[in-house]
């Protein structure tokens, strides 16, 4: 299955969001590679702690192989690779993690013939070893996401499950961003339904993913005054509402991801680790990936929405 | 019938045989039947595909050339211009199983110079090194290089992993196959040489990440013959390691019995039945899969695999029917753990 | 225990290459385009007396070469790009020219029968098997780079441009034939354009196809394609209706041969360095080729493996 990770605006949290939840799937047994997209900006790396390639790889990743200068793009095993020894090696039970990166100094490219042709063959080559390839497009209406919407729909691709996460922060400039990248004009589902899909199927297959909430009845914010919790209430009444009109009401949601401090300071895998041992970062937000990793892939999860 | 890598080209006599063969599991969600063997392997318009039903099924593509003028890999690092044709074909064994095979054979050329291509497409299968060189020390040259994937000093050399990733890339993209395979496999790469020779002699080494190595001697069977004999190594080799990783996984012994079966289940439904070591390799080359069938023990191995599937899924059959026979209510086999 | 020895075979396994009976040269005498036959009869017949002292010198070199040499006359008319008349007058022009001239013609062909002889895509199987010529340091890594439709024999000049955001600008180069010596001589063949859902073969890619037909060396599934049938009669008035290659003389040797020479007009030249270019990165099936070389070997002949080899001009002005 190809999950496509996208956000209309940054800062969303959408890279840190999907590497985790990549981690996450192949904790619960599947085998995942991540495909960083981001052309603009590959620096998946650096969030999987792999150093070498923190800005991208110099030994040949997808610009490269997508522009046809090398047969396969490099793929890199994370349980061995990462510098942070509490993920090295693979738990008992657990899935392949593998990471495609870009290219060091790599920039965004337009789509071509050959390149369309290039990454249909390359999700088909993933589709033989992976059950979860994750595709982390880089922000807006970009040249990756045309990319991506044009190989779905290819006759190889046809009857391979893909799914789209469009990731926004909960305010209102980001609600309504989103919305935009979906339904607006050339959004997702106009642009994806000129490129051959069928465009209920594919709105069929978008859901959004809310990051960085904040929950005003949590322990969290107990120290904060009556008045601003009355008033952070008000916000999000507002911002449902809001949402409820821009079509990314709660059934649209797959997940909703709390504000958690460790991924504001730092954009990193978080291990149970993390949670139970150093405490520095929060159980809801572990609960949140997991919950994420399995409802990518749980087909009663997508019916039931 | 002249196999084409059959050729008249070189100074010194059969050179050295070298090629890699790359197994992954075919994206179908069942096992394809013998009929659409032609249309999905058929890769080059007008050649006929080989298909076989006994004792298993498998079919081959016709073969198709790459060419190819690039520094060869050595041992010693010692420039060696190579140019010619590889032959590449991609075979379906048991309706599941996908190789993609290439391989060429290196002789020492006339020419202190390029040719004509047509000098090549006259020998297809064959890469001749240009300038004269000497016979044997030149031969382990390019064997060892070739074989050992660490050395940096060598040059990159011919990229057989590209040409069967891309013959196997086309047989995945076609039409007729739903990309939808009831579980996912990791490709295993053998690599091998095989040079003529009287004294019977076979190599194995398994490396990291799905890659082996080989070395084999012949002396006197058809290139043709060698080749199926390293492809039905690769397709052995590859049955193990999946199941092997299929049982490193779904065996975790307290796991819900609902995650062993799914994953337990595709390795029962499609793998099992084709182990057949040997079945396509000519009988006077039959003794080199017997020797590494004593050592490593290849067979040994799979029973024993295969035993323990078996045991496990007997084990899970009676917790289940007793739990049935119990008649606990309100209990699926989710909640049923061993 | 006794053992016994078995034999059991598949038949879907096996590969089998029909043999085609063969002439030592095939030697074609001309070919026809809507432009020559308009110029009339006589024209004609003075093309096809400049022709034949060519041909006659064709009998003699072998004559000294083979004991009883066989050598086959073949005629290339053009229907595919034109159409023009019908196939009765044409043909029946042409042998009374050729025979004005004191020359025979053994066999005559179409041009579409280089397309699709007798429903078999002879363009297309040629096609699939093109093997391109590979540039120094080729490795294997990357399909070859091709421009849709065309074939060189070298690397194109880069096109130039840039390929990512903020990348380096590629500066000029010129391009290069892969088996230069010292200076190169490049060049580039249009193989086909494609005009909606038909595609349009070139002339020189048909005329490659052509060479390899009378040359022996396709087949369809190990079956020969294009045989030539004796000319009905009466001829048909439909192209279409007519079969690809039509055999004129009941006794003449067999249409394909192990070498071919044509006679053609200096104009020709260009089309059949583009020809040699294209037939130079033709794979042919290995087994077709070793029957070949295995057939001559049987009449004591050497035949090169090398098809170029095999393929021989005579290519006088036109005066």
């Amino acid at each position: 299955m190809l999950v496509i990770a996208t956000s209309d605006k940054g800062g969303t949290g959408r890279s840190v969001t999907s590497c985790n939840v990549a981690y996450r799937r192949a904790l619960q047994g599947s085998d995942v590679c991540y495909l960083d997209f981001d052309f603009g900006s590959p620096t998946s790396g650096a969030i999987f702690s792999i150093d070498p390639v923190s800005r991208g790889t110099e030994g040949g990743g997808l610009h490269s192989y997508l522009q046809g200068k090398i047969a396969e793009p490099q793929r890199i095993d994370v349980w061995r690779q990462t510098d942070r020894e509490t993920l090295r090696s693979r738990p008992p039970g657990a899935g392949r993690l593998v990471l495609l990166p870009g290219d060091q100094g790599g920039g965004e490219f337009s789509m071509t013939k050959d390149i369309l042709q290039r990454c249909t063959k390359l999700f088909v080559r993933l589709l033989e070893e992976f059950d979860l390839c994750v595709v982390d497009l880089s922000a807006g209406r970009s040249y990756a996401a045309e990319l991506v919407l044009a190989a779905t729909a290819q006759q190889e691709l046809r009857g391979v499950p893909h799914r789209w996460l469009v990731f926004h922060r909960w305010t209102r400039q980001h609600v309504i961003a989103a919305s935009g990248l979906v339904y607006g004009r050339r959004g997702l589902i106009e642009a994806g339904a000129e490129r051959g899909h069928d465009s209920q199927v594919l709105a069929d297959s978008i859901r959004f993913v809310r990051t960085a909430v904040v929950n005003p009845d949590s322990e969290e914010l107990a120290g904060l005054r009556p008045t601003q919790v009355v008033w952070l209430l008000d916000c999000n009444k507002d911002l449902q509402e809001l949402a409820r009109q821009h079509q990314l009401g709660r059934t649209m949601v797959l997940a909703t991801i709390p504000l958690d401090p460790v991924l504001q300071m730092r954009e990193q895998l978080i291990s149970d680790r993390d949670v139970w041992a150093s405490q520095i970062a929060n159980a809801a937000t572990v609960a949140a990936f997991d919950q994420l990793a399995r409802r990518i892939a749980d087909d009663a999860a997508w019916d039931e929405l | 019938m002249p196999s084409p890598a059959r050729s008249d080209a070189g100074g010194d006599g059969a050179g050295i045989l070298i090629g890699e063969v790359h197994t992954g599991l075919l994206l179908n969600s069942a096992s394809l039947r013998q009929d659409m063997l032609p249309a999905v392997l058929g890769l080059l318009p007008g050649e006929r595909v080989r298909s076989f039903e006994r004792p298993i099924s498998h079919a081959v593509s016709p073969e198709l050339l790459v060419g190819v003028d690039c520094d060869l890999s050595t041992a010693s690092g010692t420039r060696v211009r190579g140019i010619g044709t590889l032959a590449v074909r991609a075979a379906i064994t048991g309706g599941r199983v996908l190789q993609g095979s290439a391989w060429t054979r290196l002789m020492g050329g006339h020419a202190e110079h390029r040719l004509p291509w047509s000098h090549y497409l006259a020998r297809p299968g064959v890469v001749e090194t240009v300038g004269r060189r000497r016979n044997h020390p030149y031969h382990a040259d390019l064997a060892d290089g070739f074989l050992d994937r660490t050395n940096n000093r060598k040059a990159p050399g011919i990229d057989f992993g590209a040409i069967c990733g891309q013959i196997m890339g086309e047989v995945q993209r076609s039409p007729y196959l739903d990309r939808r395979s009831p579980f996912k496999a990791a490709r295993t790469t053998l690599r091998w040489v095989a040079e003529e020779s009287p004294e019977r002699r076979i190599g194995f080494i398994l490396g990291d990440d799905g890659s082996r190595t080989t070395r084999i001697t012949f002396d006197g069977q058809p290139i043709s013959a060698v080749i199926e004999l390293c492809e039905d190594l690769a397709l052995h080799d590859w049955l193990l390691s999946t199941l092997l990783d299929v049982i490193d996984r779904g065996m975790p012994s307290d796991g819900p019995h609902e995650t062993m079966m799914r994953r337990i289940r595709p390795a029962v439904d499609h793998l099992i039945h084709l182990w057949m070591p040997g079945a396509r390799v000519v009988e006077s080359l039959l003794p080199l899969w017997e020797s590494l069938d004593t050592k490593p023990g290849f067979t040994r191995q799979w029973d024993t695999l295969v035993n323990r599937i078996r045991d496990q899924l007997a084990l899970r059959t009676l917790t289940l029917l007793s739990a049935s026979a119990e008649g606990v209510p309100g209990r699926n086999e989710q909640g049923i753990r061993s | 225990m006794t053992s016994a020895h078995v034999t059991f075979g598949e038949v879907a396994a096996e590969r089998r290459i029909s043999n085609i009976p063969l002439s030592h040269v095939s030697v074609e005498l001309g070919h026809l385009y809507m432009d020559d036959f308009e110029a009339g009869r006589d024209a004609l017949r003075r093309q096809f007396e400049r022709v034949r002292p060519w041909a006659e010198t064709v009998t003699q070199i072998n004559e000294g070469r083979v004991r009883r040499p066989r050598i086959s006359t073949c005629f290339l008319i053009d229907d595919y790009f034109t159409r023009f008349s019908t196939p009765s007058v044409v043909i029946g022009d042409l042998l009374a020219a050729s025979e004005a001239a004191g020359l025979r013609i053994d066999y005559i062909a179409r041009e579409s029968g280089c397309a699709v002889a007798d429903g078999v895509p002879l363009a297309e199987l040629v096609h699939a098997r093109l093997v391109p010529d590979p540039p120094p340091g080729t490795n294997g890594s990357r399909p070859p780079p091709h421009e849709s439709g065309w074939l060189s024999n070298g690397e194109r000049s880069p096109s130039g441009g840039v390929d990512e955001a903020m990348g380096q600008v590629a500066a000029w180069l010129p391009p290069r034939e892969n088996a230069a010596r010292h200076h190169s001589i490049f060049l580039d063949v249009e193989m086909w354009t494609d005009e909606g859902d038909r595609r349009i073969w070139s002339c020189p890619y048909l005329a490659a196809v052509w060479q390899l037909l009378r040359l022996g060396l396709l087949r369809d599934d190990g079956r020969p394609v294009a045989v030539p049938v004796p000319a009905p009669d009466p001829l048909p008035d439909d192209w279409d209706d007519l079969p690809a290659i039509i055999q004129m003389v009941p006794s003449a040797p067999p249409f394909a041969a192990y070498t071919t020479m044509s006679v053609l007009s200096s104009r020709f030249l260009p089309v059949e360095h583009a020809v040699r270019v294209i037939l130079g990165q033709v794979s042919i099936s290995a087994a077709v080729l070793e029957q070949t070389v295995r057939r001559g070997a049987d009449e004591n002949l050497e035949i090169p493996r090398d098809i170029l080899k095999r393929i021989g001009y005579a290519i006088p002005g036109e005066i």
